[in-house]
């Protein structure tokens, strides 16, 4: 689903922020400066008469239920959405014209729903316990809702297509006949619809955004067997710590301490727990324990006086942070400390490497998170020997000091190795500019990489922080040594998977050594040579940190230098979370079964992340043990963490999906993309642990196992099954996603990819969140000769971008121009029979002949063509979260074959080598289905 | 004689390999029940599985020596799967990916202790029979 934000017409949103003032000023009693949509009371005031009193309601609870099973399980067709119902709501009290209720529109479908009792609801919606303590009764106006808002709603989604009725209504698409719709993958995933009350508040807000959490299955099914017989995998792609985009809703903040958990289950309170006698207790959504409301929860600390418990924000957000008290920490809130571990052998001089990082690294000094001056700082250069710099407090100088012995390293210095970022500023940034001349002519070749991250680890392991290194040679002495294992024989064949393992032992048991002492490592590799990035990458994997990859780097080239800069400096500015960990609570009856991602398992459900990087995602695979007897399930997220600014906090990300019994349900609310990224994971790991061939088959067999499981029990088989290849509409797109992820370089059959390069995408299938990681294995292909007029002009939402095509080369022309972009790398297509005109006014030459195809920066030059060309390439390198500043190619239809051919294989519906096309692929589906 | 006394032998080493599955046993459960994290339970364990392969290698060993070849036959599928892993270098249990393979070490664990149970039984009934014969 779309940001709820985003939902509401723009008047719309105003007028609620007027009233909500409004009514602030009037009631006088709601502090609420933290969160302004948690009561969205004006129009409701404005347009619906005054609700009934709560007291209507009690004893109704019956029908209630009804039509929430109504809605549940299918009935109500032509409902409207209704996702966040608010608290008291009661279909039954006010007449039907003047109050939405959801999944009950006309008098008859309510007068049905009132005869036909449901089954197993009244064990949940205990007459007694659940009465819902209202606003009212703590002297508030009622709880927001009202029909305008609603109404409002439901037709933004009747506008978007994805109307509430979808979610009951299979529609089948035959994958024979209607081609892949690269707009489908931007549609929301299908909408949550939860059972009317489950939720206590009426804002928006109320359910995690899809790019925080999402699951595969948006109607979780009530036993095992009914999602085995889905096949369709049943997990939860997180991205907890996503950036905050321009327009993006910043993460209310809880400041007073008062965190109410469950006492047995440690859920956090959220939109989805209830109030019971009169509001002193909760019953937790998980596991139905009734639990104390914490003294001081209605209370205004900022004020001092009594607070209005509906607008604190861990009742009204999914997405919420929590201030931590001293209970939660083991320790006080540690600094952010960085190391910077710098390769300065020649390789590494030579390439222009270390002049670039250090220059980045001095002018993103202001940026790296130092709020409260406590940042640490260290600088270590490494070839065969350590060179550490000792940097006292007060003087702009530094001394160098050389350890060579590196089989037991050891501080040569015990203070002023690792400084205070603001004390030590000055000789910092002194040394900075000199590191490149000091090692200018250095001919050292070879890299003790290992004893250099022992040392780093030994300079940072009582506080724990990032060590960020930068190498760009293969480890050759010392602990941690590799050996150059690439072999081209053996590529494409069933040893390649060993490969992409780790070489040696020394990079995992180093990278627990890290993470117990909350040590996070990135990893910035450089080499043009084979540097076994699969080995390297494992370190980055199990601490949390990230793999950054620059083939054959060579600041020589600006474009080079220009993308190693931009994404080193965001990694240096971006505010990390320290020494975190992560559990994911569910209800009764679902429990996490497996993890994929950068992180190391402390315990059977416990994450450990030394540091959270922004932008990167996990993917958790869930079992259903027992029989789910709720109308819906919960799914809650907790990062534990300290801010880079030394505060602790917990992140909290509460998801609520309703359940069903239905297999058409099941199928109907499956989420393609959050599937495809599920896959991309499972994947790379069945890649490491069997072989490359197997883990290509894996993903085929489920694919093909979800269209046997849809063929059989959705469609009537038979005669005409033959014929079409049946889906339904929502997972229309997985098929082409799959083929995408067999394509992809990660894990594609083929022998030319070098190892370094596979692994390398591996790193990024496993860690890219969803938005990333999509346009990864599928690409976007724009034409841009012929562009619609208002693309690349600001429209609404920034640069308006020309529609995406399908990914076939059908659609290359031969005097067209044409992008193609991955997130990672921009192709700009030329085709051979560009017209001089075009050249000119894109590329300032006279003509295609003297264009030269490679790397580039586009230059905007003055003329309308060139600036849209510009601001397309400039939108698509900025409109999606995480640090990546993709390289732009221009590639010539009769330009060098490698980089025609490297552009050729992201248009992945064609036919490619032995990678077979869209069609072959389909119909290949299609026996795999008709013959079992 | 020597009959007897070796199985007498084979009894209580097999009743302390018995012990040590019994260990691997209660720390798997522990992990599982979070009483241990998976670095201290691998460090742990890492060091006796050697030790555990080594010994149930010189038991068979003493019986090839003895000529007690049903009972050397015996061990020896279980000799050939341990030398396998120490060939493939899986034998150690790896902190990071203990959880992803935890199931499989329990089963294997509970294979063993079946196996040394029934080697325990087994022994026993051998020494009863190598001490009856002696009296006779």
């Amino acid at each position: 689903m779309a940001s709820p934000a985003q939902k509401l017409p723009v008047g719309w949103a105003a007028e609620d922020n007027q009233h909500q003032r409004y009514l602030f000023i009037e009631t006088a009693t709601g502090a609420t400066q933290w969160d302004p949509p948690a009561s969205q009371d004006g129009p409701n005031v404005q347009n619906t008469p005054p609700v009934a009193e709560p007291s209507v309601h009690h004893g109704k609870r019956r029908q209630y239920a009804a039509g929430q099973t109504q809605v549940y399980y299918g009935g109500g067709e032509a409902a409207p959405d209704l996702a966040y119902p608010a608290p008291g709501l009661q279909p039954q009290a006010v007449p039907g014209a003047q109050l939405f209720t959801p999944g009950l529109v006309g008098e008859n479908q309510f007068a049905t729903q009132q005869t036909h009792p449901p089954p197993g609801q009244s064990g949940y919606y205990n007459q007694a316990e659940s009465e819902y303590i209202n606003a009212p009764s703590f002297g508030q106006p009622p709880p927001p809702y009202g029909q305008a808002p609603v109404d409002a709603l439901a037709g933004q989604f009747g506008q978007m297509g994805v109307g509430g009725q979808k979610q009951f209504h299979l529609y089948t698409t035959n994958l024979l006949t209607s081609p892949p719709e690269p707009r489908d993958l931007q549609r929301p995933p299908p909408e949550i619809r939860l059972p009317p009350n489950s939720c206590i508040s009426p804002s928006p807000f109320a359910n995690a955004h899809p790019s925080y959490q999402r699951c595969t299955l948006n109607a979780i099914p009530t036993t095992s067997s009914l999602l085995t017989k889905a096949k369709i995998p049943l997990a939860l792609v997180i991205t907890p710590y996503r950036s905050l985009k321009e327009g993006d809703e910043a993460v209310p903040v809880v400041t007073d301490t008062v965190i109410a958990r469950c006492r047995r289950c440690r859920t956090y309170i959220n939109p989805y727990v209830q109030f019971l006698e009169g509001g002193n207790r909760w019953r937790c959504c998980m596991c139905n324990m009734t639990n104390e409301v914490p003294q001081l929860f209605d209370w205004d600390q900022v004020r001092n006086q009594p607070g209005d418990r509906w607008s604190r924000a861990e009742l009204n957000h999914s997405v919420v942070e929590f201030v931590a008290p001293t209970e939660y920490m083991v320790r006080p809130p540690q600094p952010a400390v960085y190391i910077f571990l710098i390769d300065v052998s020649n390789s590494a001089v030579q390439s222009g490497m270390v002049a670039t990082a250090t220059r980045t690294i001095l002018e993103n000094l202001d940026r790296i998170p130092d709020e409260d001056g406590r940042t640490k700082v260290a600088i270590i250069c490494f070839d065969v020997s350590l060179y550490f710099f000792s940097l006292p407090v007060g003087s702009t100088d530094s001394n160098m000091l050389v350890v060579s012995d590196i089989d037991d390293v050891f501080l040569p210095k015990p203070t002023d190795l690792l400084v205070n970022l603001a004390e030590s500023r000055a000789s910092l940034e002194t040394l900075l500019g000199r590191i490149n001349d000091m090692f200018q002519e250095n001919s050292i070749i070879g890299s003790a990489l290992g004893p250099a991250l022992q040392a780093g680890f030994k300079l940072m392991s009582p506080i724990g922080g990032k060590i960020v290194v930068l190498s760009s040679t293969l480890p050759s002495v010392g602990p941690g040594a590799l050996k150059n294992r690439e072999d081209p024989k053996i590529l494409g064949t069933a040893k390649e998977s060993g490969l992409l393992q780790a070489a040696v032992p020394f990079y995992k048991t180093f990278a627990i050594d890290c993470s117990r002492a909350q040590v996070s490592v990135d990893m910035f590799l450089f080499s043009a040579a084979y540097q076994d990035v699969a080995t390297l990458a494992c370190l980055p994997h199990y601490t949390s940190g990230q793999t950054y990859y620059y083939p054959a780097f060579n600041a020589g080239r600006t474009e080079d230098a220009i993308k190693f800069a931009h994404e080193f400096g965001e990694v240096l500015a971006m505010p990390i979370m320290l020494e975190a960990v992560m559990r994911v609570r569910a209800s009764r009856g679902l429990r996490m079964s497996s993890f994929h991602g950068n992180f190391f398992v402390r315990s059977t459900d416990l994450l450990a992340m030394p540091a959270v990087p922004q932008d990167q995602s996990y993917a958790i695979e869930i079992q259903i043990e027992e029989q789910i007897n709720t109308p819906f399930v919960v799914m809650q997220t907790a990062v534990l963490h300290t801010t880079c600014y030394g505060e602790r906090r917990i992140r909290v990300i509460t998801l609520a999906l309703p359940t069903t019994t239905i297999l058409s349900e099941v199928f109907a609310s499956a989420d393609q993309v959050a599937i495809a990224t599920l896959l991309a994971n499972k994947a790379v790991e069945r890649s490491l642990t069997h072989k490359l061939e197997d883990s290509r088959e894996y993903v085929f067999q489920k694919l093909v196992e979800i269209l046997i499981a849809y063929k059989t029990s959705m469609t009537s088989g038979g005669a005409g099954a033959s014929a079409q290849l049946a889906i339904s509409e929502n997972l229309k797109m997985l098929p082409v996603l799959v083929l995408g992820l067999l394509k992809n370089v990660g894990i594609r059959q083929s022998a030319q990819i070098p190892p370094d390069i596979r692994a390398y995408s591996q790193a990024l299938l496993t860690s890219l969140p969803s938005q990333i990681l999509i346009p990864y294995i599928y690409p976007t292909f724009y034409a841009l000769h012929n562009m619609p007029p208002e693309a690349g002009t600001i429209g609404e939402n920034g640069v308006i971008l020309p529609p995406a095509l399908p990914l076939t080369s059908e659609r290359l022309e031969r005097h067209g121009l044409f992008l193609i972009e991955d997130g990672q790398t921009i192709f700009l297509w030329v085709g051979r029979d560009a017209v001089p005109q075009l050249v000119q006014d894109v590329f300032d030459l006279p003509s295609y002949d003297v264009l030269r195809g490679g790397k580039t920066t586009l230059r905007p030059l003055s003329n309308p063509f060139s600036e849209r060309v510009n601001a397309v390439i400039q939108k698509i390198r900025e409109m999606r979260r995480g640090i990546y500043y993709p390289h732009l190619y221009i590639v010539k239809e009769d330009g060098e074959p490698p980089l025609r051919l490297w552009a050729l294989s992201a248009l992945i519906q064609d036919r490619a080598d032995v990678l077979p096309s869209y069609q072959q692929f389909i119909s290949s589906l299609k026996d795999k289905v008709i013959t079992t | 004689m020597a009959a007897g006394w070796l199985f007498l032998f084979a009894v209580l080493y097999s009743a302390a390999l018995l012990f040590g599955m019994v260990f691997f046993v209660i720390m798997f459960s522990d992990l599982e029940s979070d009483y241990i994290n998976p670095i201290d339970l691998c460090n742990k364990l890492n060091q006796f599985v050697l030790p555990e392969y080594a010994a149930h290698a010189f038991l068979a060993l003493l019986f090839l020596l003895f000529g007690q070849w049903t009972a050397f036959a015996f061990n020896l599928p279980l000799i050939a799967f341990n030398v396998n892993k120490v060939m493939k270098k899986n034998h150690m249990y790896d902190a990071t990916e203990i959880f992803r393979s935890l199931s499989g070490h329990q089963k294997e664990t509970y294979f063993k202790l079946a196996f040394y149970l029934l080697s325990f039984f087994y022994y026993l009934y051998r020494m009863i029979v190598a001490l009856v014969a002696e009296n006779e």
